[in-house]
Parts: structure tokens; sequence; C-alpha cells
């Protein structure tokens, strides 16, 4: 009887097990060796070719030169791929001679939207970690909650921004343009293809923020104009693209203002309500990618997304480097816009480094970064600096991007994002003003 | 013919409102059908398995993987799916069930959310979410579209309806008219004593969480179709709504429990149009678990101390 029931036991505990493993085993790729080959981002930088940091193909050896950076990572929305990408980069620099043979050591936080954790992160990553700078961040409140503790401690952030602190205050710098401007440019793309209402649904939690411009506009070109906040995560997603589209009409337009992790569901949800042809579909950059134009051929040329970089496949030197240190450093990220924000945070930061004379601390560090202008890359239409500004929004032309069998490919070469707002006006008579990007 | 029908709610016409109450009903059922299988759990072990989200979420990453990376016949990666949801839940009832059954309902609830956390992790592990990488896992009857009342509803959230309506009637007429099910409400009613009357009680709490886990994976399933992306982390939340389901049948009723979750969906998915209370449709489980706690206890009286008169 004991051994039938110890039997027994032992066979629900294999079933049990087995089922974990096989979850486990299922569920995903696991840690992988690093494809061998060449050494990615070595040799001469030049006109037609970039490089990491120095590019002498040799691994740094010296003491290591501490970089920080705060992400959101929430059901829902995951920022930690730019934070990736930054990281990528910086080993991609490491094995090409580091800062002067001093590897960068990159400490990555995650916050989950709390300011009391946000604020703690920064004082650890400035007060107990002791970086030189911070790189990569990327949150919904980040920037809110920390840019005083940022200037109080002559820090510099570069990040990739969402929320309004992040493009208004001294402190913080982006590579982005932010969702405020993306959800416009894909407004103005909107209105040029005859939309004749603008709806724009972002999270709740940036909506005031990020879609205020595109109401403007609308009102501006004397067509409906509507902002819907949406609360993270999705779970009625028919619900809401049923009500996204009896506010816009027949011929409306409607922008999503989502990750990809958020704005599939959105979509899937417009294809089974049959709307996918009666409005006009409009983006912010997150979905700007090959894997959702794969996955939505329903939206080929149908869905026309800001994208505030170049496009994922152009042929360039920093598209060329950034996508061989993505696929060497990064193997499982997708290639993507937050990949692109993450290389070019890392660049911006790492030619900040290079260029201090003397020691690297977090004084000469935060200093060589405000006075970046004039920085090229293929990946922006126009050179990025930062500037000793009030605020900055050095990323405001991009292009506008469709899916297109299951690629996504350039509808609208690079244009100025319009002026509806003062900051992007000032902006302009600034960069004019002090040449941060005229040459 | 539509305009014959002439009644308002808060101003909006019956027209305006009809798509949202067909989603809302669809999305409903789901609550419902994860809200039954959390309540016969309870009712025959007294454990609130907030694991239920989890476990589902896991075995429909198993069965999205044996759809995209094998060559193996769908049908197997749902069966797979369904499977996994009872093998989980069997094991972790089996082992854990005894240590845990004299302890109280909180400490047994707090030990499934250890098993939710496990699972969680495991996903975040070998499934990583975020970046432009999107998991979808479409069912093939979600293929079919059908027009009621103005909105279109596909063949899988009828059948996650069908399925929450049949569910409960069968577990209804099984814990009435079988000795397993007699077995179950004796073993609520009073654990021990019913051991003492010769009834396998582990045997019988085991099976208890098999079913329970069948269901389970179902209904991972159909909510990894019907959130139309496999965000593990949000059908693990998804639990949220289908406790709220369970709370309004008192973790007792099986059709209460259904009726509350065909509410919360309902409830949810008609405020979606009106813009001052939109943005806080999330809090919809919260608000209705609330207001049905409270009228059920409107005829009770909370003694705080005894009294000095």
């Amino acid at each position: 009887m004991k051994s039938r029931k110890l039997t027994a036991g032992v066979t629900l505990a294999v079933v049990g097990i087995a089922a974990l493993v096989l979850a486990a085993w299922a569920t995903g790729g696991g840690s992988r060796t690093q494809a061998a080959g060449g050494i990615v981002g070595s040799g001469k930088a030049s006109a037609t070719k970039s490089v990491c940091g120095m590019g002498t193909g040799h691994k740094a050896t010296g003491s290591p030169i501490k970089i920080g950076t705060i992400n959101m990572l929430i059901p829902g929305v995951d920022f930690t791929t730019i934070a990736k990408i930054v990281n990528a980069y910086f080993e991609c620099v490491n094995d090409n001679g580091g800062i002067h043979n001093h590897p960068i050591k990159y400490i990555q936080y995650t916050e989950q939207l709390n300011p009391a954790q946000e604020s703690t992160l920064a004082h650890k990553l400035i007060e107990s970690d002791k970086v030189v700078g911070i790189v990569g961040n990327t949150s919904f409140a980040e920037c809110g909650t920390n840019w005083k503790y940022y200037e109080q401690k002559h820090f510099t952030v570069i990040g990739a921004g969402v929320q309004a602190e992040c493009y208004s205050k001294p402190s913080i710098v982006e590579s982005n343009m932010g969702p405020r401007y993306s959800d416009l440019g894909a407004a103005q793309a909107l209105v040029k293809r005859g939309a004749k209402s603008l709806i724009v649904a972002s999270p709740s939690t940036l909506s005031k923020y990020a879609d205020a411009n595109v109401v403007t506009y609308a009102k501006e070109h004397h067509i409906k104009g509507e902002a819907v906040p949406v609360v993270l995560p999705v779970t009625d997603a028919n619900s809401i693209i049923t009500h996204l589209y009896q506010l816009a009409g027949n011929g409306g337009g409607i922008i999503l203002d989502f990750t990809p992790d958020t704005a599939p569901a959105l979509m899937q949800a417009a294809i089974a309500q049959g709307i996918v042809n009666k409005v006009k579909w409009g983006s912010s950059t997150p979905i700007a990618n090959e894997f959702m134009a794969k996955q939505f051929p329903q939206f080929d040329n149908k869905i026309f997304i800001n994208q505030e970089f170049s496009n994922l496949t152009k042929k360039g030197p920093d598209s060329n480097l950034w996508r061989a240190v993505n696929h060497k450093y990064a193997p499982k990220v997708a290639l993507q816009a937050f990949g692109q924000m993450g290389y070019m945070d890392a660049k911006f930061a790492t030619i900040a480094l290079l260029r201090i004379k003397g020691p690297i601390t977090a004084k000469s560090y935060n200093n060589s970064v405000r006075t970046l202008k004039n920085i090229h890359t293929d990946i922006l239409c126009k050179p990025w600096y930062v500037g000793n500004l009030p605020y900055h929004i050095p990323n405001n032309y991009d292009v506008t991007v469709t899916y297109d069998k299951g690629k996504v490919v350039v509808k609208d070469k690079c244009f100025a994002i319009a002026p509806v707002d003062k900051s992007i006006a000032q902006t302009r008579k600034w960069e004019k003003k002090y040449k941060l990007n005229t040459h | 013919m539509s305009s014959v029908v002439a009644f308002s709610v808060f101003g909006v016409d019956w027209e305006f409102l009809k798509p949202y109450i067909v989603l809302g009903l669809a999305l409903g059922g789901v609550y419902a059908l994860s809200g039954v299988g959390i309540v016969v759990l309870y009712k025959a072990t007294g454990v609130l398995n907030l694991a239920f989200g989890a476990v589902g979420a896991a075995g429909a990453l198993i069965a999205y993987w044996m759809v995209n990376h094998t060559s193996w016949p769908h049908w197997l990666a749902y069966t797979t799916c369904v499977a996994f949801g009872g093998a989980v839940n069997l094991l972790y009832g089996v082992v854990f069930g005894p240590a845990f059954a004299k302890r109280d309902p909180l400490v047994k609830m707090i030990g499934t959310l250890a098993l939710a956390l496990i699972l969680l992790g495991i996903m975040a592990w070998r499934a990583p979410a975020g970046g432009a990488f999107v998991r979808v896992l479409t069912l093939p009857s979600s293929t079919h579209y059908y027009t009621v009342f103005g909105a279109r509803v596909n063949l899988t959230q009828i059948l996650a309806l069908a399925f929450a309506i049949a569910l409960t009637i069968v577990t209804t007429l099984f814990l009435r008219y079988t000795a397993l099910g007699t077995a179950y409400r004796a073993i609520a009613n009073d654990r021990e004593i019913t051991a003492t009357l010769g009834v396998p009680v582990r045997r019988v709490e085991a099976s208890a969480w098999l079913g329970s886990g069948l269901v389970c994976g179902a209904a991972g399933l159909l909510l990894a179709d019907l959130y139309t992306s496999l965000d593990y982390t949000a059908l693990t939340f998804l639990v949220i709504s289908s406790l709220a389901a369970a709370l309004i049948g008192r973790l007792e009723s099986l059709w209460l429990t259904l009726f509350g979750g065909l509410l919360v969906g309902f409830v949810q998915s008609i405020l979606t149009p009106y813009g001052s209370v939109t943005a806080y449709r999330a809090a919809t489980p919260f608000v209705l678990s609330i207001i049905v706690l409270l009228w059920m206890g409107r005829r009770r009286v909370v003694v705080f101390a005894p009294s000095t008169r």
C-alpha cells in the first residue's frame, strides 16, 4: 500500500517537473553563446564608416569607468531594450580599446513607475555606485522625479524621453523627440493624406502631455481632434478600438501611441472589428519595425508611422554599425527604433568621454556632454547637440514610414515637426543662434 | 428596426451602446470561466488560487512555442496547454496541499502567490518580453467572425462564453449528483470529519486541483487569443478580474460567479465611451467586488468592543 502511494507520488512529481521543464525549455531562448566573428566596430572612422569608440580592436584592460541607467519595466511596457543596446555599444567600445584603455562598466536598474524607487535609484547611481554619467534612461515618469536632483549634481543625462520634463529641463537631453512630437508628426502625415479628424490614443500616464499637440494641430486645420487616454495593460482592446472608430468616423484619422507590447492588441482588434480600411491610421515611432510589419500585413500602406530616426534598413555608417553591434552583442533584441535610440545615446556618451582631457570624473564627463554640438549621424535627419540650454529638443525633424509586404518603407522623407508649441519654435531659434546643428 | 428600441442610459442611446454590450459580454465570458475555475477549487480545498493566470499564461507560451517552432499539429499544442495547467496545479496540490491544509486561508492563498511568482520568473527568464518582438497565439476559431448588434465577435469569444456557461452547468450538476461532488462539498464543510468518514480527502483534493488546473489551462489558451498579444505579465494579472467574479459569487455560488464575470466585462466595456470615467475602467473589478461585499454584509453588525452599558 505504502509503495503504491510512493510510486504514485513519484509519478506525479515526475509529471510536474517534466511540465515545468517543458515550460522553461519551450518558452524561449535562454543564454546562447554569442556568435563568433570579426571584431565589430574596429578600424578608422571615416565619412563612410563608424567605429566603436577608439576602434583599436583590442580589449580595454584598465580600471572601469562607471555609467548608469534607470529604465521603466511595467506590465504592458518594457523600456529596457534601449539600455540593452547601450550596453551592447559599450561592450563594443570595450572590445575596441575602451576609453583610452578604460572599459565602460554599465550599471542598469529598472523601475516600476514608483517615484520613491526612481529617486532612490538615481541617488544610488550617483552617490553609492559613483557613476560618472547616466545614459539611456527611459521611463514614463523618471525625468519628472529626478531632473532636479540631476541638476543639483550637475549631471546631464543622455536618454530617450517620454514625458514633459525630458524636454523642458536643462539636466536632460534625449536622442529621440518623444511621443508628443512623434504623435504630431503622425498627425501631419494623416492630414497630408486627407484625414477628416484626428483621434489620438496614448497610455493614460502620458496622454495629457503626449496628445496635446495633435489636438491643437487638428484645430488649426479645422477638423475634429480628441485625445483618448488608455489605461495599461489593455484588457478590452475591442471596446477601445470601437470607441476610437466612433470618435474618428469614416475617413477620420486614428493615431496609436503605444509600444509593441500594447499596439498589437489594438491593431488586432481593428482587424477583428473590420475597420482597418475605414479610417486612416497613424502611429508614433515604436512600432516601426519589420516584425510588426510581418505580423500585420492588413496595415500595408494603411498605417503612417512617424519614425524619429532613419529607416531601420538604411545604409549608412552609423546604421550599419548599429545593426552589427545589435547582432553581435544583443542577438536576442530585434532591430527596432529603441535600438537606434540606445545606439545613439551610447555613441554620444562615448564621444563625450573620448573628448575629455585629463581624469574622467563626473564633473569632466558632464561638462564634456554639455559641449556636444553638430554631432553627425545618419540615423537622424539633422546633427545632434546638447549645449547650455534651458531645455533640449535636438531631434525635431523626422520621416514617415509604413508597412509594405513585411518591410518598413519610407513614405515621407525628412520633414520639420510643425511648430505647434513654442518650445519647437524657440529650439529652432537657438539652433540658428548658437550654430548647434548647422554644419 | 433599430429605432424601435428606444431607451437611453446616461443620455446615450441603445444604438451607440450595443457594440460595447456585445464586446463586454464576450470579454466577461472569459472572466467568468476563470472565476468558476477558482471557485471550484476554493470550494473543495479552501485555497484561493492566485496562480490561476500565471499557470494559464505559461501553458499558452508552451502552446505558442509548439505552434511557431515545431511542425507538430496545432491541436497537440492546444491540448498541451490545457494539460500543462492540470499537471502544474496537480503537482502543487499534491505536494503543498497537505502541508497547507490546516493553515488559515490567507496562508494557503500566499502559497499560490509564490507559485505565480515562480512561474512569472521562469517566463521572464525563458521568454523575455519587450522590444519589437510580439508573441501572438491565434486560435483557428478566431478567423470566423459574426456581426452581432453592430459589433464583430469571433468564434473564440462565443466559445469562451459558451464554455463558461457549460462549465457552470456541468460543475453544478457534478457537485450535486456525483459521489465525488458530494465529497467536495463535505470537505468544504469540515475536512477532518470528512476524513474520519473514510473519504480519501487527499485524493479528492488532488482531483479538484487537477480539474481546476485543466480549466486554468483552457482559460489561458482562450485569454492568450482574446487578449491578442501573448503578454504573460498582463495575462497573469488578469486573474484580478476573475477574482472579482469569484468574490461576487461569494466564493460559493457558481452561477453568481458566472454572473459576476459577465458583469465585470459588461461594465468595463460599457464605460469605454464615457470620457469622464473611461480612464478608471481598470478599477471595475475592485469597485464591483467592493459594492457586492458591502451589499452582502449590509445586515451584519460590527462590534469593536464589548458594550459598557
